[in-house]
């Protein structure tokens, strides 16, 4: 029976919940963790002591400190690198991983993979999406946990789903609150679904708490509007809305969008479980069940390694957890459910290879995903589809999607410096499948 | 780490432990593009959507919402080679 490590990807929620049932089981684990510290987007921490800490729930901050403690207390089963960037599979069975910070590449022999690399959140392409000033929710909310300081100026938070109004309240509480909140969907119109949330009360008391911030700041959150178009205007945006029948336009200086979060986005990577190498997806990344749940996702693909690995039972009595964030998701999704306005041709689509909607309409209606890549080179720059994939997929909803270019994405799944790989080939690079003995003797 | 980075040669202040993208917006820098017109600028903050990416002298290309500056870092738009940092 092989030594040979586990690797975990992403120290987020999942891939710290998985790392920590591994090494109980007495497996070791190498976790990579692409930032220089852990905790994912979710638990991201302040760059500093001296940063304001930013709002958010108290459960949220308990989590995290049981995962750091848990961390800590594992000692040298859990081989934690840090700033290091998963690139991928070679046609080996081999995970690369880049150590940004040593810049060099390596080439790991683990005994199995739980890919925990998080959610990527959804932006339905409009006309002027890719202007700067447009970032999305998420990602201003990492920068507002890890800098303390909202944005300068008139802040604007669009789409749909209820990031939105904790990103709002968030600013909100750091001193900017947005001008207002704009939901494509009518969640009040959906009682049911409003009511199917109830079973989940801590989730339903962050909502209540956020809302009443916004009150408390009369920031209007708008039901059932949705971004058309953006335009620079000066070092302002002139973002147009549409909202019923009625159009109006809110001159900001940042538009934030959120269209909800897709899983199984961020590296492209699926499952396999009879391959030498079995592949386990853990956490957001896998299905949308949120942070708390994802910790017990970690606990259940750590667990089914293990008896894949021959080395333990397929279960960790986490499947309670799992199937009422499940039903809390799918609640959700109903409460917020409204299509996206078609974007015009004009629209990009593909911000890396600068294709808009109008070339999209040029390749044969009937074209494959295959096509759609190799012929119009849709999703074949840096981000290989992770992010526009989804809108090429929505405005061709008949393009097989079996019929992609390749079935597993050829790494580097992220950009590695010719420097890092140039030492790749050197054997001194190669670790040893029994990584773990070098860092039980540091 | 507290210090300066350059961008495209310009001056940008950071305080201890920001990451490249929290010390660009800062200071007001949020176009990233460059001579090649592609659209770049800070968008998806976990490093997934590539739009931030910028090229760092002796790095290579990186994603600014990842990497922790560094005092006297030289960096500017990405794909464009070290002329343009």
């Amino acid at each position: 029976m092989s030594d040979a490590p586990v690797l975990v990807v992403g120290a987020g929620p999942a891939g710290l919940g998985a790392a920590l049932a591994l090494a109980q089981a007495g497996v070791p684990v190498v976790l990579t963790e692409q930032r220089d510290a852990i905790g994912g987007a979710i638990h991201r921490q302040p760059a500093s002591p001296q940063v304001p800490k930013v709002l958010r729930p108290a459960r949220h901050a308990r989590s995290f400190a049981m995962l750091a403690a848990g961390l800590a207390a594992a000692g040298g089963r859990i081989d934690l690198r840090t700033s290091t960037v998963f690139l991928g599979l070679d046609g080996a069975d081999n995970a690369l991983i880049d150590d940004r910070r040593r810049q060099r590449v390596e080439a790991l022999s683990p005994a199995g993979i739980i890919l925990a690399t998080g959610a990527v959140e959804k932006v339905h392409p409009f006309p002027g999406w890719e202007l700067p000033g447009v970032m999305t929710a998420g990602g201003a909310q990492v920068l507002l946990k890890e800098t303390g300081r909202a944005p300068d100026g008139p802040v604007l938070v669009a789409g749909s789903g209820p990031l939105l109004l904790a990103v709002a309240a968030q600013l909100a509480a750091a001193g900017n609150p947005p001008v207002a909140v704009l939901e494509r969907g009518r969640p009040w119109r959906r009682p049911t679904a409003l009511a199917a949330m109830l079973a989940s009360p801590a989730n339903v008391a962050e909502g209540v708490g956020y809302a009443a911030r916004l009150l408390r700041h009369g920031v209007p959150y708008v039901t059932g509007a949705a971004v058309t178009a953006v335009r620079t205007q000066g070092d302002d945006l002139d973002v147009m809305v549409r909202h019923g029948a009625a159009e109006r336009t809110y001159r900001v200086r940042h538009l934030l969008v959120h269209d909800g979060l897709r899983a199984g986005a961020s590296t492209g990577i699926t499952e396999t479980r009879d391959g030498p190498v079995p592949v386990l997806l853990a956490g957001d990344g896998r299905e949308i069940l949120g942070a708390d749940a994802a910790v017990a996702d970690g606990r259940r693909a750590a667990a089914e390694m293990l008896a894949l690995l021959g080395r333990g039972a397929a279960s960790a009595g986490d499947e309670q957890t799992l199937g009422a964030a499940r039903r809390f998701q799918a609640a959700l999704a109903r409460l917020c459910e409204a299509p996206p306005p078609s974007p015009p041709p004009e629209t990009l689509v593909c911000r890396c290879e600068g294709l808009r909607v109008a070339d999209l309409d040029h390749l044969r209606p009937d074209a494959s995903m295959r096509e759609l890549r190799l012929v119009g080179r849709f999703g074949m720059g840096p981000c290989q589809g992770r992010f526009c994939g989804a809108s090429v997929a929505a405005l061709r909803p008949d393009a097989d999607p079996s019929l992609k270019a390749s079935a597993v994405p050829r790494w580097p799944v992220r950009p590695v410096s010719l420097a890092s790989l140039a030492g790749f080939g050197d054997p001194a690079a190669r670790t040893n499948p029994r990584i773990h003995q070098d860092t039980e003797d540091r | 780490m507290t210090g300066t980075f350059f961008w495209q040669g310009r001056r940008v202040p950071f305080g201890e432990g920001q990451t490249l993208a929290a010390a660009l917006l800062a200071a007001g820098l949020r176009d990233l593009g460059g001579p090649d017109g592609r659209p770049a600028r800070i968008f998806c903050g976990i490093g997934a959507c590539q739009a931030c990416a910028v090229t760092v002298e002796g790095l290579g290309v990186v994603e600014a919402c990842l990497t922790p500056a560094v005092d006297g870092m030289r960096l500017g738009p990405a794909m464009t080679g070290d002329d343009h940092v």
